[in-house]
């Protein structure tokens, strides 16, 4: 089959799921928003049907005003050389979906990792553990409700750094003067 | 280090023209002593940030450390000098702290980069250590992001003079002040926080354990301490490791 014909058939495999909404981001990208309950049809049928074998990222967005998470499965196939990515959207509370680790055994990193930082939680993942954060204790970090600078502020200090070198430029209008809270104000 | 009684303990003004030396072929020696010792540094090659990328310029031909007698070293307790290369983040601010706390005096701390003197363009992280001298007695901040090799090798001459002159002594505030560091460490680490190293024994040995040394952190980990037990090693396949 030749590189051509594939393309075609992809989208006349897509269109078999219900729901879905295709949009051709460009020659070689195909955005794909479908309900978060075919996801695992979709990607059963692009991985069995089209080829594409290889997860290459899951990402997790935080829509916090929308109490939404949105996970984007970013999916390649070598024969076709077209990158399909797969929206969903998830109830931000309680933040639970389906581990995707028996159709692509590399997705049981990218979900601990999202567990770790967001505080999703994957059904059926091999190992929700601590990954990179082992020796963190606050709240997932990656939230958008987890405040870094005030938890920064909280429990770390500053320091007056003053060489005279530095007093020197400071003197022609220069330097480091403001610390970081009045910049933002 | 079979002699390390013979580290020289009277503390201060170990060089540098103190009137208090007994007599000028002590005083002669001190010098000399201490201008060998800056003369002849070894740096532990133990890189933490992105600022470590301008030690190979600082240390290959063409700005070639060596020439003024520094070197890389392995392990910490063959070298003087630890550098902090940058960014340091908790995790690694506890493996640093083990490091420098394995290297025997007089030992020397150089902070490179803005983000050992306030976290730098990671002010707002979560997961970096901002002041590095708050857990560490630092002797020299060569600022920047990152520093230049000449920078660097700037700094390190300073260190070298700082050392000469006999104001480079700031690794003894880790043992007269440990109950300061300490708590700082506990305040990041929480107050179970442990190191194998018997800080103030050391301290006494030295001679330098004063007020500071001991107080309530130091209580709160002989609280807590627990005898250090290697750490299990076992084999076997993926399938029984599994819970
Ligand atoms: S000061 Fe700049 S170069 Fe140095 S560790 Fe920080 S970010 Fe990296």
């Amino acid at each position: 089959m030749s590189r051509q014909s594939l393309a075609p058939q992809l989208e006349f495999l897509l269109q078999e799921i219900e729901g879905i909404r295709i949009r051709r981001k460009g020659p070689r990208r195909v955005r794909v928003d479908l309900a978060a309950e075919t996801l695992p049809a979709l990607l059963e049928l692009l991985k069995g049907r089209a080829g594409y074998v290889h997860l290459s990222a899951i990402t997790c967005v935080d829509w916090m005003e929308q109490e939404e998470f949105e996970l984007v499965y970013h999916l390649w196939s070598y024969e076709t050389r077209v990158l399909v990515m797969a929206h969903i959207r998830l109830p931000r509370d309680p933040g639970v979906y389906l581990s995707v680790y028996d159709l692509f055994k590399p997705a049981a990193f990218f979900e601990r990792d999202i567990h770790e930082m967001f505080g999703l939680y994957f059904e059926g993942s091999p190992d929700m553990g601590k990954f990179i954060l082992t020796e963190w204790e606050g709240p997932p970090p990656m939230r958008k409700d987890f405040d870094g600078e005030a938890w920064v502020m909280d429990h770390f200090n500053w320091q007056a750094y003053h060489p005279d070198w530095l007093k020197e430029i400071e003197a022609q209008g220069g330097g480091i003067t403001t610390r970081p809270e009045d910049v933002r104000r | 280090m079979s002699d390390l009684k013979q580290i020289p303990i009277h503390a201060e003004g170990d060089a540098g023209g103190d009137p208090k030396s007994e007599g000028l072929f002590t005083r002669v020696f001190d010098e000399l002593k201490a201008f060998c010792r800056s003369r002849s540094l070894f740096m532990l090659h133990y890189c933490t940030g992105c600022g470590a990328i301008e030690l190979p310029p600082a240390m290959t031909s063409r700005f070639d450390m060596e020439r003024l007698g520094i070197q890389p070293m392995v392990t910490p307790r063959q070298a003087d000098i630890l550098l902090v290369t940058g960014y340091v983040s908790i995790k690694t601010l506890k493996r640093i702290i083990l490091t420098y706390e394995q290297m025997g005096g007089p030992k020397y701390v150089i902070g490179i980069c803005s983000c050992t003197v306030n976290g730098g363009m990671y002010w707002q992280s979560y997961a970096t250590a901002k002041v590095l001298n708050e857990y560490l007695p630092v002797d020299l901040y060569i600022a920047g992001c990152m520093p230049r090799p000449e920078a660097v090798i700037t700094g390190m001459r300073q260190l070298m003079e700082n050392i000469r002159t006999g104001k480079a002594d700031n690794w003894k505030d880790y043992y007269r002040r440990y109950d300061h560091y300490l708590g700082n460490q506990q305040q990041l680490f929480g107050e179970r926080w442990q190191t194998p190293t018997d800080v103030i024994g050391e301290a006494d040995h030295y001679g330098l354990a004063g007020p500071e040394t001991t107080g309530p952190h130091t209580a709160l980990l002989q609280q807590h301490q627990v005898p250090l037990q290697p750490l299990e090693m076992r084999l076997g396949s993926r399938q029984e490791r599994k819970p």
